[in-house]
């Protein structure tokens, strides 16, 4: 069987390793550019406090998008190579003469999507490792890795996104017989799934830590936190969010008349009255994030949730390849 | 003597049609067995059946001695050539060769490229650039090479020329003499003539029934005695039973077109 895989893959094998390649060249080139430009911030900066996320920001143009390229991998995948894996072979008749050949059809599917999914592995992991090592400057200057777009670049969870392509496209595939359209199902499904669980599900993965501080003063989690609400609260939970934009009608009489005595909100001197009166009103400044020391569980639950709904895809698969008609 | 095929009411219904209805047949083992019938009559369900390709929706098949199933042992003994020649087209037929050798326990790989260099057919070509006719070939040296104890052909013919309808039709012929009553065969076809030098069984099936099936050296003898007449060909016994069921025997010889 796997030489029968070989035989049909490896032209499909070698155009995606020479693309792969040509993106990693782009990555590198680009990466050691960034990372030669991190260290004399570096050296300027040396033991001044704030002075990093003072300096320009490293990244410009269009390299500034590579996480995003990065982040397109998977469902490419999953539609080119997924969605064919069963599908062409009924649309081409070529099942007939796989499934008619000594062995079961619950081995034929086993060894082929095996295989696919081990190359998506590789792939899932070979680009994850290349965007997580050139974010790496990026990271530190601006705190960013368990931000939204970030976290979907780097570490494993671009491995699972593989992983779960693949099987998506594999069983579309075969439970709609056709290859096209399997391919649109696979490239709607993946995106509405991502921006599901990347937008309602992650954040709650863990209950988020909510920090209270004196309104007038600032409070920063510490490392590369996902700060997920901030701004200030009343006594009774009444919420205003950082920004300031709809803070007046939220704000007790007394304080609301001295915001209207500072027309502008940059007003330095007049919000440092307002904010000291909202203290004494009892309001508090919070911050709702998900700690810093949390990323890797992170990676680790949401690599898991696309790991198994994978597992679930690939059951369907075998139950419809075993029980269909050729 | 056993029997290869032995079907009891066997049907399979689509959503909207049914494509074979109550099919009782036995063929012995060492036959070849002829499938005739029009477009849609039901054979290309039936062979699927047969070669565990579909299921069917009622009855039961036995085929050497076991309902068609998932298992290396029952698929090694099933040789199936399907009506649309199922290969891989970017493969070249020595591809097929080595794909078959992986595949199969008894893969006679000489075999095969022999036949297929004693047609002149390119081995180191991609069967998608090769002729029609060529591509059948291909396939059924790759049936063939596998060695199976039950061969299902569907049209096979249909792509053929004359020329290489009596090569296909020679290999056939010794290959089942080869196998020394181990090896049967049931193929379908529009083309009676052909199938009457091969063929000493018969089915006939026309709108998704049996409408006729047994040796047919036997239904020439009765049909002859219930007709008084001196000489039946095949072909008069085939139309005569298309006729009874009402469907236009036209249908049955002039159409070489596909089936779905």
């Amino acid at each position: 069987m796997t030489w029968l895989v070989w035989r049909q893959y490896r032209a499909t094998a070698a155009i995606s390793s020479v693309l792969l390649a040509a993106l990693a060249a782009v990555i590198l080139v680009d990466g050691f550019h960034i990372a030669s430009r991190w260290h004399s911030i570096l050296a300027v900066c040396a033991g001044s406090s704030g002075c990093l996320q003072q300096q320009p920001g490293l990244v410009n143009g269009v390299v500034s998008d590579l996480p995003y390229i990065c982040l397109i991998v998977p469902v490419v995948l999953g539609m080119l190579w997924g969605a064919p894996l069963v599908a062409s072979e009924l649309e081409a008749r070529t099942a007939d003469f796989a499934w008619t050949q000594s062995v079961t059809r619950t081995r034929w599917v086993a060894v082929k999507a095996g295989w696919l999914l081990l190359a998506a592995v590789a792939c899932g992991g070979a680009v994850s490792a290349l965007a997580t090592w050139w974010s790496g400057p990026i990271n530190a200057q601006s705190a960013t890795a368990f931000t939204p777009g970030q976290f979907d670049a780097q570490g494993i969870v671009p491995i699972g996104y593989a992983v779960f392509a693949m099987a998506l496209g594999v069983t579309v595939g075969t439970v709609a017989r056709r290859t096209l359209p399997a391919i649109a199902v696979v490239l709607g499904g993946f995106i509405a799934l991502r921006l599901v669980i990347a937008n309602l599900l992650r954040p709650h993965y863990l209950a988020a830590v909510t920090t209270y501080f004196n309104v007038a003063g600032t409070f920063t989690p510490s490392g590369q936190p996902w700060v997920l609400g901030q701004g200030a609260v009343s006594r009774t939970g009444q919420t205003v969010a950082a920004g300031w934009g709809d803070l007046e009608p939220a704000l007790p009489a007394a304080c609301q008349r001295l915001l209207l005595g500072a027309p502008t909100a940059k007003n330095g001197a007049s919000m440092n009255a307002v904010f000291s009166c909202m203290q004494s009103h009892g309001w508090r400044g919070f911050v709702t994030y998900q700690p810093a020391s949390r990323y890797w569980p992170f990676q680790g639950i949401e690599t898991g949730i696309y790991v198994l709904l994978a597992a679930a895809l690939i059951a369907v698969t075998f139950v419809v390849v075993r029980r269909r008609d050729a | 003597m056993s029997t290869a095929i032995e079907t009891h009411e066997l049907s399979k219904r689509y959503r909207r049609a049914s494509a074979l209805t109550d099919c009782t047949v036995t063929v012995p083992e060492g036959r070849v067995c002829a499938l005739i019938g029009p477009n849609g009559a039901g054979k290309t369900t039936l062979l699927r059946i047969l070669a565990g390709l579909a299921r069917p929706t009622g009855g039961t098949a036995l085929v050497l001695d076991g309902e068609p199933r998932q298992d290396p042992a029952f698929l090694a003994d099933i040789g199936f050539l399907g009506q649309e020649i199922p290969l891989y087209r970017s493969f070249t037929a020595e591809d097929h060769v080595r794909v078959g050798a992986h595949l199969n326990p008894r893969w006679d790989a000489a075999q095969a490229r022999t036949r297929l260099e004693g047609l002149r057919i390119p081995l180191d070509q991609s069967v998608g650039k090769l002729s029609g006719g060529q591509r059948a070939q291909v396939a059924l040296a790759l049936t063939l090479a596998k060695r199976p104890r039950l061969l299902l052909l569907d049209e096979p013919f249909a792509a053929l020329d004359p020329l290489a309808r009596r090569n296909f039709l020679a290999a056939l012929t010794s290959a089942v003499t080869d196998a020394a009553g181990r090896l049967t065969v049931v193929l379908s076809s529009h083309l009676v003539t052909d199938l009457e030098r091969v063929c000493d069984h018969l089915i006939l099936l026309a709108a998704s029934r049996v409408q006729l099936a047994g040796d047919i050296d036997t239904l020439l003898a009765e049909h002859r005695l219930a007709r008084k007449v001196e000489d039946v060909a095949l072909e008069d016994l085939i139309l005569t039973y298309m006729d009874a069921d009402g469907t236009p025997a036209g249908n049955l010889l002039t159409t070489a077109g596909e089936e779905s």
